[in-house]
């Protein structure tokens, strides 16, 4: 015999201070922000309080992008188009959604941020990302 | 540090080992299927309970659905009144800090039981909760995504091919530092741990297996590992994951992968990397100074990688 259940619990997760300042920047300036190292100057983003490549602390943040090239992309059945992009100015690559259908997307392709119109602090403050000059 | 990890540790024999059939629905409770395999593996191991002088399971919250997922079983793997140590990873990740407490002289004997049943839930949408909850859950990223991403670098394709066939199993693996003669022994263990970010990580590489397998190498003392395995037991959950694994590890062409049948078929979350270990002790027990190589891997598009070396005697 098999027990049907359902978990289904409300939660709250900390932002912390540099993820707070990076959805923040998403929400009221429509800016991208990558933390930057003061020990091997990588520019990670999306920002987090540490270096992603030597773990150092990281308090310094500097605007990237928009704009910046894909390195990968994927669909994923039923959930959409994903891809790594490199911004302009990052050293690491953020994972967001591509919009548009998947054939189109070629890794090296020039591609822009699309900001929401209803932007509430969140990584979907950015709608996704498209072929730079294909904004709307 | 760099010294001690030189240095080529204390052998550790695979006394024996069992494990469940993989069936997409094992209609058997979880402790009912771990008890077959650990009633299994000490038959094969020819030990007793009291012969055992500590546990380490393998098992995720999130894929049993219960928090402490190592209560389902604490009764069943013998734990109860002993030391038990619980891994949120791979079965091999288990092995290898079984492997380690033995090598320190803590325990003599030690079960190694990890279970998983990927019939309880939607298994690719359960990963979306084992991301980081910032910046990927609110995407409704998966383990598929990222998976698709890697593949996306390998093979250039939309998205990710078939994945192996996950169901519902246990495995369970005595080691012992009593080393019967003609027993497979560990002579050699490697473990890695990648960035969480996908975009932190060159996904075109299993750079952490190579790290891993580098570390199982020094302590093995395997110096030419493309003419170094009778036999290699890699966890490729996808078919682009297989020529990752033979770059990192740097096996060659020549090396056998899974000649007994390998995880496409068949695999559970978590037991995949124990059941590799199994494999690869059995694979070259009995023909003396025959290595083999197991591999587990777990996380998103490989995140965590870990290595043992087998070898007969």
């Amino acid at each position: 015999m098999i027990l049907e259940g359902t978990i289904r619990l409300p939660f709250s997760y900390a932002a912390g201070g540099i993820g707070t300042q990076f959805l923040i920047a998403l929400r009221d300036e429509q800016r991208i922000l990558g933390a930057r190292c003061e020990s091997c100057s990588t520019v990670t983003c999306p920002a987090r309080p540490f270096c992603s490549q030597c773990h150092a602390a990281v308090t310094d943040l500097i605007e990237v992008g928009p704009a910046g090239n894909v390195v990968a992309r994927t669909e994923t059945p039923g959930k959409g188009v994903f891809g790594l992009i490199r911004l302009d100015g990052a050293n690491t690559a953020i994972l967001h959604r591509l919009v548009g259908p998947v054939d189109q997307w070629r890794r090296g392709a020039r591609v822009s941020a699309v900001f929401a119109e209803e932007r509430t602090a969140g990584i979907n403050d950015i709608e996704g990302f498209v072929i730079e000059g294909d904004q709307p | 540090m760099a010294d001690a990890s030189r240095q080529r540790q204390r052998d550790v024999a695979v006394l024996g080992g069992a494990e469940t059939e993989i069936v997409p629905e094992d209609l058997r409770s979880i402790p009912e299927m771990v008890l077959e395999a650990v009633a299994g593996a000490l038959d094969d191991a020819a030990v007793q309970w009291e012969d055992v002088d500590a546990i380490v399971t393998a098992s995720v919250d999130l894929f049993d659905g219960l928090t402490a997922s190592s209560i389902a079983v604490t009764e069943v793997v013998g734990a109860v009144l002993k030391p038990e140590t619980r891994i949120a990873a791979d079965g091999m990740a288990a092995a290898i800090h079984a492997v380690h407490q033995i090598a320190a002289g803590a325990y003599g004997t030690v079960l190694v039981v990890a279970h998983g049943k990927a019939s309880m839930a939607p298994h690719w949408d359960l990963t979306e909760w084992a991301m980081d909850p910032v910046y990927l859950q609110p995407l409704g990223v998966d383990f598929l995504t990222v998976a698709g991403l890697q593949a996306n670098l390998i093979a250039d394709s939309n998205r990710v091919g078939r994945c192996a066939s996950l169901g519902d199993g246990a495995c369970a693996v005595v080691l012992s530092s009593s080393v019967p003669s003609g027993a497979a022994v560990i002579t050699g263990t490697g473990h890695d741990l990648d960035a969480h970010y996908p975009g932190d990580r060159d996904l075109s590489t299993w750079s952490g297996l190579q790290r891993a397998a580098g570390r199982a190498y020094e302590q093995a003392g395997v110096r030419d590992p493309a003419t170094a395995f009778a036999v290699a037991e890699p966890s490729c959950m996808f078919p682009h994951e297989e020529g990752l694994f033979v770059e990192a590890t740097a096996i060659g062409k020549n090396t056998p992968l899974s000649p007994s049948g390998g995880l496409m078929e068949g695999t559970a979350p978590i037991v995949s990397g124990l059941t590799r270990l199994l494999a690869a002790a059995r694979a070259i027990e009995g023909n003396p100074g025959r290595r083999a190589l197991a591999h587990g891997a777990w996380g998103p598009a490989g995140q965590g990688h870990a290595v043992a070396i087998v070898e007969a005697t």
